[in-house]
């Protein structure tokens, strides 16, 4: 009843700060320009034209032709023309998305510890790990959800136009969750920590692009051969190797997405293991912090 | 016990390169289940500290606190206890019926028990009409009544109240007042924590007054307002002065200071020592064939007492 309680009011919160609101807004806008923008001919269950943002695609005896006109057949057919329009929609809205949960939620953790509010909240038979993990499980349900709308709403809109259902876009749609779990994770660490929202999301895009960075040196073997000072080659390998250890694998992540939607094989399963793993710990420190803190 | 401290402190390290800060020193206090303690002290003298010990919300330094047989921080004991902290803010997106019935969730209680007594409260409160209105459109004395119903909700042990008064009318601060008699009368042991020291007065069977976080002051209302001697002052009514100043000569003992006029053009007698003096002096005004309009034995009010204590130091 407790944790209930915690979760009912945290989407109310989020509800009430309205940027939750101006996200689900924007994913409905995103859907509702989907929906009008593409248009499909369907005949005798085969698309025989797509048109979407008014570029045209009509069918010969090798697959679409894509342009106004017609143009030159190419080899494009249904499926890899969806899964091209999948990736556009998760290259460009799998960042916004994520960061737009973590504008909705970041100001939870630090409204939560205003004085007045936390001495209230403290003073109530809930110990301070089930107080903070609720609250953390809240806005990742909320914003979690949000997610699963967006990806799912397109995937479902593009399966109803083109007759084409890519199970592995709405994988991909959950693997997007998972990196947001982590990702909020160090959203509530650094909210419980300095108790600033604007802190909370520049630190997380930070750790976003910072854990982007560190995925290109530390699969290239060679780069700190150009370090010639030995102390800064090992200082900077080691800098490189615990950031990449410690933040989540956003760029294996992104990687895993595109693979996931092109149907193509997942070399390892790995990167979500050491995502979710790192999440855990930002969660973990996060409370153990809220709970030695004095208010 | 309702609340016991033994050897109590508490240090505020705030920041590297600051000198940190001592909130309690050394703090002995125990009280009693069922009673009204009253906490008083000057701003910083450390009693928020000491409530945020007791409930876990901060820890200590040194010492232990125990709150209804179980030591501070105890997750279950909570559920005993009602406390409206100072300046206490509710979510602003909730309604007064909302934040009634989440923290009465948080406290663990079930329906239909909780929508019976959150209607009650706010009956009770005067806050029905208010019911779903949004808190951030309450005023300070409708934040303090919410608060009231809220830290009751529980029908807890003990009550921790810090400054529960606070911006009320005082028509409302009466309402406050009988609501806590009403609590005392259910059994309920009530810690509070004010500035409004006639409130104090009014309620409170013991206080403690604690200065720079140690307690230099405590016990029972009464006690702490007597003063160090036993005073009376007495009416005579009409007569004249000389008669007055003969029949204080034939009562003798200890020095009587002249007469002040008092009202209706009595004069009042200070008479200072013991009951035996008081006896003597009132044989010897009746035996002149004067006329005695009242007797009151002098009393400090908890305001001088808190004053001399606080301002001029004056030792326990």
């Amino acid at each position: 009843m407790k944790i209930r309680a915690i979760l009912v009011d945290t989407a109310r919160e989020l509800l009430y700060r309205k940027t939750l609101i101006f996200y689900f807004g924007i994913v409905t806008l995103t859907h509702l320009l989907l929906l009008l923008a593409l248009q499909t001919d369907v005949a005798n269950g085969v698309i025989t034209g797509v048109s979407l943002f008014g570029l045209e695609g009509s069918a010969n005896p090798h697959g679409f032709a894509l342009g106004a006109g017609g143009g030159a057949p190419t080899d494009i057919d249904a499926a890899t023309l969806v899964r091209g329009i999948q990736i556009a929609m998760t290259w460009t809205l799998y960042p916004i998305g994520v960061m737009l949960g973590i504008f909705a939620t970041a100001s939870l953790i630090p409204h939560m510890l205003e004085k007045g509010t936390i001495d209230l909240l403290l003073s109530k038979p809930v110990s301070r790990p089930v107080l903070f993990g609720s609250r953390y499980l809240g806005a990742l349900l909320v914003a979690g959800a949000n997610l699963l709308y967006f990806v799912c709403g397109v995937g479902v809109i593009l399966a109803f136009k083109t007759g084409v259902w890519n199970g592995g876009f709405f994988l991909a749609g959950l693997l997007m969750t998972v990196y947001f779990g982590a990702l909020l994770a160090f959203l509530v660490l650094v909210g419980s920590l300095l108790r600033s929202t604007t802190i909370g999301i520049m630190s997380c895009a930070a750790v976003y692009f910072v854990s982007l960075m560190v995925a290109f040196p530390h699969a290239n073997a060679d780069w700190p051969a150009l370090l010639t000072s030995k102390v800064s080659r090992f200082t900077t390998q080691a800098v490189v190797e615990i950031l990449y250890h410690a933040l989540p694998r956003t760029y294996e992540i992104g990687s895993m997405v595109t693979s996931l939607v092109l149907n193509k094989p997942i070399v390892s399963w790995m990167p979500v293991f050491w995502t979710l793993l790192s999440g855990a710990g930002a969660l973990a420190l996060a409370i153990v912090h809220f709970r030695r803190t004095d208010f | 016990m309702a609340l016991v401290a033994e050897g109590l402190s508490k240090t505020y390290t705030t920041g590297v390169g600051r000198r940190p800060v001592q909130a309690l020193d050394r703090l002995d206090l125990r009280v009693a289940r069922g009673t009204v303690f009253g906490l008083l002290g000057p701003n910083g003298a450390g009693k928020t500290t000491l409530v945020k010990l007791a409930l876990g919300i901060a820890r200590a330094t040194a010492g232990r606190v125990e709150v209804l047989g179980r030591p501070a921080g105890d997750v279950p004991i909570r559920a005993r206890i009602g406390y409206l902290p100072e300046n206490h803010r509710y979510p602003a997106h909730l309604t007064g019926g909302q934040v009634l019935h989440y923290f009465g969730q948080l406290s663990g209680l079930g329906e239909p028990e909780r929508s019976k007594r959150v209607e009650a409260l706010l009956r009770r409160v005067r806050m029905d009409e208010w019911r779903d209105t949004a808190v951030r459109r309450y005023s300070k004395g409708m934040m303090q009544r919410l608060g009231m119903a809220q830290a009751i909700l529980n029908e807890p042990d003990l009550l921790i109240l810090d400054e529960p008064t606070d911006g009320v009318d005082p028509v409302g601060r009466r309402e406050i007042r009988d609501l806590l008699l009403e609590q005392k009368a259910r059994g309920a042991t009530i810690f509070l924590n004010s500035h409004l020291l006639s409130e104090v007065e009014r309620l409170c069977d013991r206080v403690a007054i604690l200065k720079e976080g140690k307690l230099v002051r405590e016990g029972h209302v009464d006690d702490l307002t007597r003063g160090a001697a036993n005073v009376w002052e007495i009416d005579v009514a009409g007569g004249d002065d000389a008669r007055l100043a003969a029949a204080l000569q034939q009562a003798g003992g200890p020095g009587i200071p002249p007469p002040v006029p008092g009202r209706d053009g009595a004069r009042t007698l200070v008479v200072t020592g013991e009951t035996e003096d008081l006896n003597r002096t009132i044989d010897a005004v009746r035996a002149a064939g004067l006329s005695i309009a009242a007797v009151r034995a002098r009393r400090e009010s908890l305001e001088d007492v808190f004053v001399k204590i606080v301002r001029d130091g004056e030792a326990a």
